[in-house]
Parts: structure tokens; sequence; C-alpha cells
């Protein structure tokens, strides 16, 4: 597993990906920043809905993801590397877990740090805020992973297609239809932060923290599975 | 006890279409120990065969056994295997060194630094090891490749084209190598468009065209079908006429055409005999040879031949 997780390590931490990963993990930073100084700062439910909520929960997390593991098996494919790691006797989850890993590896920080930075500042060093959100966004890149992995292995327009779904599902339906958001896992992320400090987003109807944690768990655990299953029946470039 | 004459791989009606375009169609062989070429035009239905009996692609019908256990999602059966596709599939950010080490780590191969020694040392790319391989030849990547297709000792080789992109010097060392490789006991099935290489190669072997097994067997057999099939010769001489009817006349001559733009197209099963008596009866003649050129030289009229019958 390691051999695999070193290798999908490498492939993404090249320079420019890295550099676009932090100009996106800055946004959120410099926004919180900008509109505490600003002689009309906006409230906390409205910074918790517009930026916390929408842009880095909906849009930031999202991208920075789909940046990292909708290519890990998506590059492999294109490159027609892929062979190299279906050819090796080893079980078909020993691939995909060490590429959904690898991913995690590389988002995690990111986006801990990025969360952590906004929420000091938004929250003014509550450290449950803090910790809240910094678990949460942490939870939605788990989720995401999970599933652009398996977009990656899946078809070729996974980046498009995952942008398409961050715009459309998490961005729109999941905003305005209130039966999507059983769906969506920006809102799965959302509703662990109001778990672990119930004064943040109090206002949005979210599942009771225990039966999002179930959903948390079942959405990663459906998406690997999807993905291993994916890799042991279809076709190898 | 085990029969040492079982087939180490063994292809039974295996078929694959997409769509309604059928790339290989009902196809069945063993293969034994030893080098077997697959060889065919290009388009005709090896690379989709060879995918198959690697477990990469999913057969639409048929089976594909190798030491009597089914290829497609076993990946256990990898640790006897080696594959080399056609693509070259490098990580151009890694030393050919790492590469190979890397394929022996997921080879789970036991006393890894000493396996890739060997495995570098057999394609004779020492020197070159620690270099990146987006800095190396298409021939370098190739034998790179190799060694890490060989890194685990495979008991089965089954390599795509291996030999494209060398140059004829690194033609003559991977010619060698499989060579040696055969005579260790690896059984090893590769494919080729060109004739040549297979023949200088290959104890058995295995002809597609359109999909289908149009030939198997020695090489011999196969070439000696492939001398007695007939020729187009189109030549273009100063005086065509006079040139038709003292051609006509040679034992090597089946029947010759005079086209409208003046050319003549011969008809010969002997073209090498063909080829010594033309100059001469031009010379006896008079007559100035301006273009003698063979029409159906291409590897895909000889199996059209074949495949016709």
């Amino acid at each position: 597993m390691s051999a695999v997780y070193h290798l999908t390590l490498r492939q993404l931490t090249g320079r420019w990906r890295l550099l676009v990963l932090t100009a996106l993990s800055a946004m959120p930073v410099a926004i919180a920043a900008l509109m505490l100084s600003l002689d009309r700062a906006p409230s906390v439910r409205e910074f918790e809905g517009g930026v916390i909520g929408a842009m880095f929960a909906g849009a930031i997390i999202p991208l920075v993801v789909l940046a990292l593991a909708g290519v890990s098996f998506a590059n492999e494919i294109e490159d027609r590397t892929l062979a190299n790691l279906v050819l090796s006797p080893v079980p078909r989850w020993q691939i995909a877990i060490p590429k959904l890993l690898a991913a995690l590896t590389v988002a995690g920080p990111f986006v801990a740090v990025s969360a952590a930075v906004t929420a000091h500042i938004a929250y003014v060093g509550d450290p449950v805020a803090t910790t809240a959100l910094t678990i949460g966004m942490l939870v939605a890149v788990a989720l995401y992973a999970s599933l652009f992995t398996w977009l990656g292995l899946v078809t070729t327009q996974a980046i498009g297609i995952g942008l398409l779904y961050v715009v459309i599902w998490e961005g729109l339906f999941s905003g305005f239809v209130a039966g999507v958001r059983l769906l969506s896992l920006r809102h799965y992320a959302l509703a662990v932060v109001n778990g672990l400090d119930p004064r943040r987003f109090p206002s949005l109807a979210l599942p009771p923290f225990p039966v999002v944690v179930a959903l948390c768990v079942v959405a990663v655990v459906v998406f690997t599975w999807l993905t291993v299953r994916r890799l042991r029946r279809m076709d190898v470039p | 006890m085990s029969d040492p004459r079982a087939a180490v791989i063994r292809v039974e009606g295996v078929s694959r279409w997409y769509g309604s375009v059928v790339a290989v169609s009902d196809v069945s062989f063993d293969v034994q120990p030893g080098i077997t070429g697959l060889l065919g035009p290009n388009g005709a239905g090896k690379t989709t065969l060879l995918r198959m009996m690697t477990g990469l692609a999913e057969v639409s019908s048929g089976r594909v056994t190798m030491f009597g256990e089914p290829v497609r999602d076993n990946p256990a059966l990898y640790r006897r295997i080696g594959v080399m596709s056609e693509h070259e599939t490098v990580y151009g950010f890694m030393t050919g060194r790492q590469f190979v080490t890397l394929m022996g780590e997921l080879r789970r191969v036991p006393d890894l630094e000493q396996a890739v020694d060997r495995a570098i040392a057999l394609v004779d790319l020492v020197d070159a090891q620690h270099r990146r391989m987006d800095t190396y030849s298409r021939g370098m990547r190739q034998r790179m490749r190799l060694a890490a297709t060989v890194v685990h000792s495979p008991e089965v080789l089954i390599l795509d084209e291996p030999l494209n992109g060398a140059d004829p010097r690194q033609r003559v060392h991977f010619k060698r190598l499989l060579q040696h490789l055969a005579g260790t006991g690896c059984t090893i099935v590769l494919s080729s468009h060109i004739l040549e290489e297979v023949e200088e190669l290959a104890d058995t072997v295995l002809l597609i065209v359109n999909g289908k097994l149009a030939a198997s067997g020695g090489f011999r057999a196969i070439r000696a079908a492939l001398d007695q099939r007939p020729y187009h010769v189109r030549i273009v001489a100063d005086a065509p006429r006079a040139l038709a009817a003292a051609i006509v006349g040679l034992p090597s001559v089946e029947a010759v055409q005079v086209d409208p733009d003046g050319a003549l197209v011969v008809l010969s099963r002997q073209v090498q005999a063909l080829q010594v008596e033309l100059p001469r009866l031009a010379q006896r003649e008079g007559i100035r040879l301006r273009r003698v050129e063979p029409l159906d030289d291409s590897l895909e009229s000889v199996f059209g031949y074949l495949v016709g019958g």
C-alpha cells in the first residue's frame, strides 16, 4: 500500500498544483480579514452563511479536493500508467485506499489551516468554534475526496463533471431545495460543525448529529467501495 | 503429476466486441513455454487479445486461463506474470531505478535491491539508472520498462510490440535478452506487425487478421505459405507492349496486363525468379526499365491472402 501512497503523493505535489491550492486556501482567510477590517462588518450569521457555508464548504474545499482526488486516478488513466498498478498482485482496495489517503494527506493540511485561521479571525479566537469548523471542514475533505476519487475512475471528464456537481448540486440545488440537503456533502459537513458547536449554523435545517456522523461514514464507505468495484471491473487502458 | 506439455496460457473461444465492432472473434489457442509471436497487421486485434490475456480487458465471450486459473480479477496471478504494454507507461519524474524499484515493491519482491540491480543489469542500463526517465530515449525507456517487467522474475512475459522505437543495436540486444529469458524457461508472448522480427525470435507464430486467428504453428510453415502466394508487380518501361510480349514467356510469370497508363502489371508466384529474369530480359530486348514495384507486398495483403486461403 505504501508504494501506491507515496507514488500518488509525488504525483499530486507538483509545484503549480501546490501554488493553486495555496491560493484557494488563502481566500477565506483573506476575505475574513478584509471583512473584519470594514467599518460595517457583516454579522457572524452573515459571514457563516456567505463565506463559510457557501464559499468555503461549497466551493473552495470541493475545488481543492477535486484538483487532487479528481486526478489521482484520472491522470493515471490519461497517461496509461494505471496498468502498472493494476498488473500487480495486490487486492484492488490496496490501490484505491492509498490513492484516497494521498489526496486526503495533501488536501487536509491546506483546508485545516485555512479553516482554523478563518475561524480564529471570524469567531475572534473562540476555541470551540474554531475546533468545530476545522473538524467539520476536514470531514468535508474526506467526503469530497471519496466522491471525486471514484469520479476520476469512472470518467475522463472528472474535472468538468466535478465542477458541474459543485455548482449545480452543492451550490444551487442544496441551497434552495430542502430535500436535497440530505444528499449534499456540503450540508453533512456543516451539520458536523453544528453538532460540535450548536451556535454555528443554527438556522440551517440539518439532521441530528449522530445521523449526520452515520451519513458521513456511509458516504465515504460507499464511494470507496464503488471505487474498488470499478477498479476490479473496468477495462484498464 | 502435472502434464509437462500442459498449456501455460489457454485462450478458448475468446471474442471481444465494442458495440457493433468486433475486435477479436472466436479465437482459441494454447501457449507453451518458449517464445510465441503474435503477428498481424496494425488494427488486427493483437493488442485487444493481449489485453484480454493479461486480464486488463474483459472478454465479451470465451475464457482465458493462465496456469489453469482465470486471468481476469485475479491479482495473485500477477506474481507470476510480467506485462509490458505498447504504451510507454512510465512515470517521467522518476529515475529508471526508482521506477524498477516501485514495480518490485508492488510485486512484493523479496531482496528488492538485489532484484532491481539484477533487472537493470540485464537490460544494460546500469549507467543510466539514476537519470530521470523523461530524459531517456525511446529505446532506453523500453529497456527500462522491460527491467521493471522482469524484476519479479515472472514465469510468463507478455510483451506488446516490445521492439517499437528501438534502434538496430537495441533491437539486437533486446532479441538476445528475450532469447536468454526464454532459455531460462520463461514463457514469452510478444506481438509485432513485422514478419522478420517474429521470424528471428518466435518458435511458434499466431497469425491474427481482422480479429481472427488466421494461422498458427511453426514459422517455416507460415513462411512457406507466404512464399507461394501470387504477387502483383508493376513495371514501367520504355516499350511496354514489346516488354509485355516478351515477359509473358518467362516461366516465373503467370499473367500480364497492360494498364491504360502504359504500365505493366505482372502476376507471379515465383517473385524471386522474376527478380533475376526481368533485368536480363530487358537487357536482351533493349528495353529500358524505369520502375519495378510490388503492388501487394504489404503485410495486410499477405495476411489477406492467407485468410482468403
